[in-house]
């Protein structure tokens, strides 16, 4: 099932129809990845209006009692948490270990492109300053991208890598202006090179703003949000010129 | 960040009356979601206990970045209900004469009903045809698996799949 749209996957796991290690595998993309993090947020608040649904009933006059008497103790669910807990909701821990061993390799790597970026700002001597800078890494830290985003919301975007984007499908640019708000697309990338991509409407780029390149249909996603696999991602650092 | 967020945040600090507070705002709902889809009341308040000693575990992994406080509370408690409702399933199979069809109807019936008619869901899930919404609405509201609809709906397990594959995208278009 592994080949299953991003989108389905999502909304069946939101459903209760997706099975333990499909919730397994999602938890552990939205750990690692914020664009799906908030995707998966989003469904899950589109059928959240289901839950007010619900009858508000009366709890029994020692349910707290109940509860703040387990709160210490370790052994009366650890039994049967240890067994069905764990397919129940991901462990956490052992994902944030395997990002942190990702981000350790990729820091190298942002820090070599962080001075590359410096020499490619100063060399090309901008008309207009940065707002803010990212490089994009792929899942094996290496720079594919360097998207600079002005202050009036042009982000130009410099290829480092080919890209093996199949004969249908384009690459398409995201961020996220806002920590808790839905991906935004920045445009597409249709020729497979480099670019500068102006939208309005945008609040000016800001250090820790994600940046994103995901593989799309052709024309771009049908749904507006990222929904193919990501070539590249890097949050934003504001240069310093 | 939310009121719910906070607490959870102070949960995550050891404060106990936060999560009291957690419980008396959102525990009658929650034991209403848990009653809709185990459907006996105690196993329905287990489960709320369970979520919420999870919660108060967990409280430390919340990351209000990635999502709502109450959609993450929710999340636990539904993930714990479905765990028990598979995990019955398997222990005692429930004969066919069992299953309360009508009462099930009702609970489906009284939770469209309420939904509220202004919002996009309601709006959205008008526009799918009968069958797929309400096997939509009965894996989400009774925690009901592609099997289960499959044998209420006397239809192949196969064809289910599709039909709610094709209503979610249908949803998420129209939400969208």
């Amino acid at each position: 099932m592994t080949d299953r749209p991003l989108d389905i996957l999502i909304d069946e796991c939101v459903l209760g129809l997706a099975g333990d290690d499909d919730i397994a595998r999602l938890e552990a993309m939205a750990a690692s990845d914020p664009m799906i993090a908030a995707r998966l947020d989003i469904a899950r608040q589109k059928f959240a209006p289901l839950d007010a649904t619900a009858d508000d009933m009366p709890l029994p006059d020692d349910f707290w009692v109940r509860i703040d008497a387990r709160l210490d103790g370790q052994s009366d669910m650890d039994a049967p948490v240890a067994t069905a807990d764990r397919a129940e909701v991901v462990d956490l821990n052992a994902v944030r270990t395997q990002a942190a061993r990702w981000r350790v390799s990729a820091l190298g790597g942002i820090a070599a492109a962080l001075v590359m970026t410096m020499v490619l700002a100063w060399s090309f001597m901008l008309p207009q300053e940065q707002a803010v800078v990212a490089v994009l890494l792929n899942d094996r830290g290496e720079a594919i991208a360097l998207v600079e985003g002005m202050p009036d919301n042009t982000t130009r975007v410099t290829l480092l890598e080919t890209q093996n984007v199949p004969q249908d499908k384009v690459m398409q640019v995201w961020t996220k202006p806002e920590d808790d708000g839905p991906p935004v697309s920045l445009g597409l990338l249709d020729t497979g090179r480099s670019r500068t991509l102006t939208i309005d409407g945008l609040p000016s780029p800001n250090a820790q703003q994600l940046y994103e390149i995901t593989s799309e249909p052709e024309g771009g996603s049908p749904t507006n949000l990222p929904t193919g696999p990501i070539l590249g991602k890097g949050f934003a650092k504001e240069p310093l010129i | 960040m939310t009121d719910h967020a906070r607490l959870i945040k102070a949960c995550a600090a050891g404060d106990r009356a936060a999560l009291k507070r957690l419980m008396d705002a959102e525990g009658g709902r929650m034991l209403g979601v848990a009653t809709r889809m185990l459907r006996r009341s105690d196993l329905a308040e287990d489960a709320v206990q369970d979520a919420m000693v999870l919660v108060w575990r967990r409280a430390a992994q919340y990351d209000p970045d990635r999502g709502s406080a109450s959609g993450w509370v929710y999340t636990i408690l539904r993930n714990r209900c479905l765990t028990m409702l598979r995990n019955e399933a398997r222990e005692t199979p429930t004969a066919p004469e069992m299953i309360d069809e009508t009462l099930e109807s009702g609970v489906l019936d009284t939770a469209w009903d309420r939904l509220d008619t202004a919002s996009d869901l309601k709006r959205c899930l008008e526009g799918l045809d009968d069958g797929t919404r309400r096997a939509i609405l009965s894996s989400y509201v009774l925690g009901h698996s592609h099997g289960e609809i499959a044998g209420r709906m006397k239809a192949p397990l196969g064809s289910v799949k599709s039909w709610v594959r094709r209503g979610l995208s249908k949803l998420r278009e129209c939400l969208s």
